[in-house]
């Protein structure tokens, strides 16, 4: 079970913003204290350091800082302790953790080699994802 | 014939038993005794200076990528002074708790503010190393 090792200790219901955020914090620090295992499991050691993990993670969820629905935080923190219990877990690999977190934008994109120079902004957009 | 048995064996077995005189003067420090020498304490029982701990406190501070190095002192505080909100404060307690190898509480946590509140704490916890 993906909280076999997390431990959602309080059903996913927050009364208030200010306990959705205690949550919040709460959740930070336990991927925190888990991110040397995740060194361990995944032998990051020499591509990235624990400060840029934490970061990594503090701006994760910083991304959804602005929201007050303490419902939709409960969801966000939901997906958050699975996305953390799978890395924990060992059901991810070690691909899929650099690509989501320790590189950014723009390090699994492919170079743009010479036969796509004229392309259009719509064809560019439209081979990075589907919506936008 | 058990019964008879039983305590002519043990009176072959028993040791003795001698109490110390208190005559004799309790050797208090010397020699060392052996509950001050921890040898499998993985530890290192040896206390961090002060110096040492402002010392390893203001690196960890300063190595934070959203502050600005020049503005670090002993005295400052994570909010007011330097502009971080709530998430970045907790991130530096746990860069803290990394470096010191610590694990803090989360009440003890919370109240963690400022650099000399860190210091603080981090002086007053014994397993600091």
């Amino acid at each position: 079970m993906a909280f076999s090792l997390r431990g959602v200790r309080v059903p996913p219901n927050s009364a208030s913003v200010e306990e959705a955020r205690r949550r919040t914090l709460d959740f930070f620090k336990s991927a925190c204290r888990s991110i040397p295992a995740i060194m361990e499991t995944y032998n990051l050691y020499d591509v990235v350091t624990p400060s840029q993990l934490r970061s990594t993670i503090s701006s994760e969820i910083r991304k959804n800082a602005h929201i007050t629905n303490p419902k939709v935080i409960d969801v966000l923190l939901f997906k958050g302790m699975e996305e953390l219990g799978n890395i924990v877990e060992h059901a991810k690999q070690r691909h899929h953790v650099l690509g989501q977190y320790v590189l950014g934008r723009g390090g699994l994109v492919q170079d743009l080699g010479p036969k796509d120079e004229g392309i259009s902004e719509f064809l560019k957009q439209f081979y990075a994802s589907n919506y936008f | 014939m058990a019964a008879a048995l039983r305590p002519a064996i043990l009176r072959h077995i028993r040791i003795p038993v001698q109490t110390l005189g208190r005559s004799r003067p309790l050797p208090c420090l010397h020699p060392l005794p052996t509950s001050m020498i921890r040898s499998m304490s993985s530890h290192g029982d040896d206390h961090l200076t002060r110096e040492e701990v402002v010392e390893r406190v203001l690196d960890v501070v300063k190595s934070f990528p959203k502050v600005d190095p020049s503005k670090v002192n002993p005295d400052v505080h994570f909010q007011k002074d330097l502009g971080l909100d709530s998430l970045d404060t907790v991130e530096i307690v746990m860069a803290l708790e990394e470096e010191f190898k610590l694990e803090i509480p989360d009440k003890e946590a919370d109240k963690i503010d400022s650099c000399s509140l860190a210091i603080e704490y981090i002086s007053n916890h014994p397993m600091a190393v």
